[in-house]
């Protein structure tokens, strides 16, 4: 399987107290990829590195076949962009500004175009400067969508949306990508919006990549454990110990967080001399946030 | 294609800029020479030079506050964006800043024309007592020229941070003013005057800007 983004070692430095450590994405060509992380994790730094605004400090970064940032004006006139906050002259109207981003891109698809101003309901005659977040956001989703893109880098597109917009938006670009099968990459710190349509994930946090893996791997593969009877240290666990944590208080049990558990992985509980009394599925951003949690804090028990 | 609509969306932010300087360059001429022809005497023949020196140090004022304006202009959209959408067009970084200086230097033209006319108009409409020449074409392509000098300096700039304005403008000027001064008070040459003489003398890059700016002479 090919990848549609892939980066290697790559490392950048803004200030003296963020940094983007070596960092290994592997995006496969026609994923829907979510990029999650908390806020100030490093993903819109990220995003800028992937179209080349921004220049690393070493590491290789390569976007639809191109060298970035050697090549990324290359790479840019097959990728759609919608950034954090928009950046489109103020000034223009939304017909003028679809005119002007027209002539960069040779594949702008007008009369779909003009389909979706009329799914989006914006006027044509409406000045940039004066639309309302809801009507930026539909309006960047598309100009990024006409311009028929084999890649579409979202960041944070639907962040501040109401639920009716952010509804409009995200079904635009799951019909496109259904007709074209083009790739996506979205990040986003809304998890619950990426546990719909995404079928990879990756999370970032602090600068760094603490996981990267198929989504049905991530939704279906953490579990939370209620464990009788510990030992105090686990040994060698079929599974990833992410977390322990004291139980209730009720019993002498503990909560264990683990993640790749199989249901045949109950038997390591016999071995050690424990009892396992419950498995309880975690949605992605229980998952999500026990991840992060253990990447911060190694696994230890907590009382 | 991508050429017109650079033009149209800096036509859109700098018409005003384009407007006002092009009226502004159509009339220096003309008042220049609103003394000429009363009659030949040579006391006249000395006011009329006198009036034509006299609004002479506009010409360069009004090229180079053209070009700066027009520069300025060029950029501030990209800059309130953090050029972050122009980066991301799909062409490379010269290529794009190409078609910005190309529509920057296209929306300068009217008012190089415009000076040019006034000064057809004015040499035209004006007696001009005899010993004395007009130089209407000459004095516009003067004008045209120092225009796109300060288009240009200032494009430059403006295409950068504001960080490298600063160093430019401010920073790096006063550093070397500071060293002259240090190495005046041990005796040493004034180096930047010196350097300011071979920039605005004769053959100097800025001559055109510091020499008299005569529309009409002997």
């Amino acid at each position: 399987m090919s990848n549609a983004i892939e980066t290697r070692d790559l490392v950048y430095r803004a200030g003296t107290t963020f940094e983007i450590t070596d960092l290994a994405l592997n995006v496969p060509t026609g994923s829907i990829y979510g990029f999650l992380g908390p806020n100030g994790s490093g993903k819109t730094t990220t995003i800028r590195l992937l179209l080349g605004l921004l220049r690393p400090v070493r590491g290789r970064i390569q976007v639809v076949g191109r060298q970035v940032p050697r090549e990324a004006h290359l790479m840019l006139a097959r990728t759609g962009y919608v950034p954090e906050r928009p950046h489109l002259y103020p000034t223009l109207t939304i017909d003028e500004a679809m005119r002007f981003h027209a002539a960069f891109y040779p594949t702008w698809d007008t009369k779909w175009a003009d389909e979706l101003l009329v799914t989006f309901r914006l006027d044509r005659s409406r000045r940039v400067g004066k639309m309302s977040k809801g009507e930026t956001g539909k309006f960047m989703m598309l100009l990024a969508l006409a311009q028929r893109p084999e890649l579409l880098i979202l960041d944070e597109p639907t962040d501040g949306l109401d639920p009716v917009v952010r509804r409009e938006v995200l079904m635009a670009l799951i019909e496109y990508v259904a007709e074209r099968q083009a790739t996506v990459f979205i990040s986003s710190h809304l998890v619950h919006e990426l546990e719909r349509f995404c079928n990879w994930v990756g999370v970032l946090d602090n600068g760094r990549l603490v996981a990267e893996l198929p989504m049905h791997a991530f939704k279906n593969g953490i579990k939370r454990l209620r464990v009788h009877h510990p030992p105090s240290t686990p040994g060698d666990t079929p599974f990833v110990l992410l977390s322990r944590e004291a139980g209730d208080g009720l019993s002498a049990g503990e909560v264990w967080v683990v993640r790749g558990w199989q249901a045949t992985m109950s038997q390591y509980f016999d071995g050690i001399g424990a009892q396992l009394r419950e498995v309880v599925d975690l949605d992605l951003e229980e998952g999500f946030v026990e991840m992060l949690r253990t990447f911060r804090h190694p696994v230890e028990v907590h009382s | 294609m991508m050429f017109r609509q650079v033009l149209y969306t800096q036509w859109k932010w700098s018409a005003w800029a384009v407007v006002t300087t092009a009226v502004a360059a159509f009339t220096l001429p003309l008042v220049s020479v609103q003394r000429a022809g009363a009659n030949t005497e040579a006391t006249d023949v000395l006011y009329l030079l006198g009036d034509v020196a006299g609004v002479g140090y506009m010409y360069p004022f009004l090229a180079v506050a053209a070009g700066i304006t027009i520069a300025l202009l060029t950029w501030a959209p990209d800059h309130a964006g953090r050029h972050v959408y122009a980066l991301s067009l799909p062409v490379p970084r010269w290529y794009y800043a190409l078609l910005r200086y190309g529509a920057g230097t296209l929306l300068l033209v009217p008012t190089m024309l415009a000076l040019w006319i006034g000064a057809l108009v004015a040499t035209s409409s004006a007696t001009i007592p005899q010993g004395l020449d007009a130089y209407p074409t000459a004095i516009a392509f003067r004008f045209a020229l120092a225009t796109l000098f300060g288009f240009s300096m200032f494009f430059a700039l403006a295409a950068g941070t504001v960080r490298t304005a600063i160093i430019a403008l401010g920073v790096a000027p006063t550093a070397i003013i500071v060293t002259n001064q240090i190495i005046i008070s041990f005796g040493g040459p004034n180096l930047v005057w010196t350097a300011l003489e071979y920039l605005i003398r004769l053959p100097g890059p800025m001559e055109l800007l510091f020499e008299p700016w005569m529309l009409i002479n002997v």
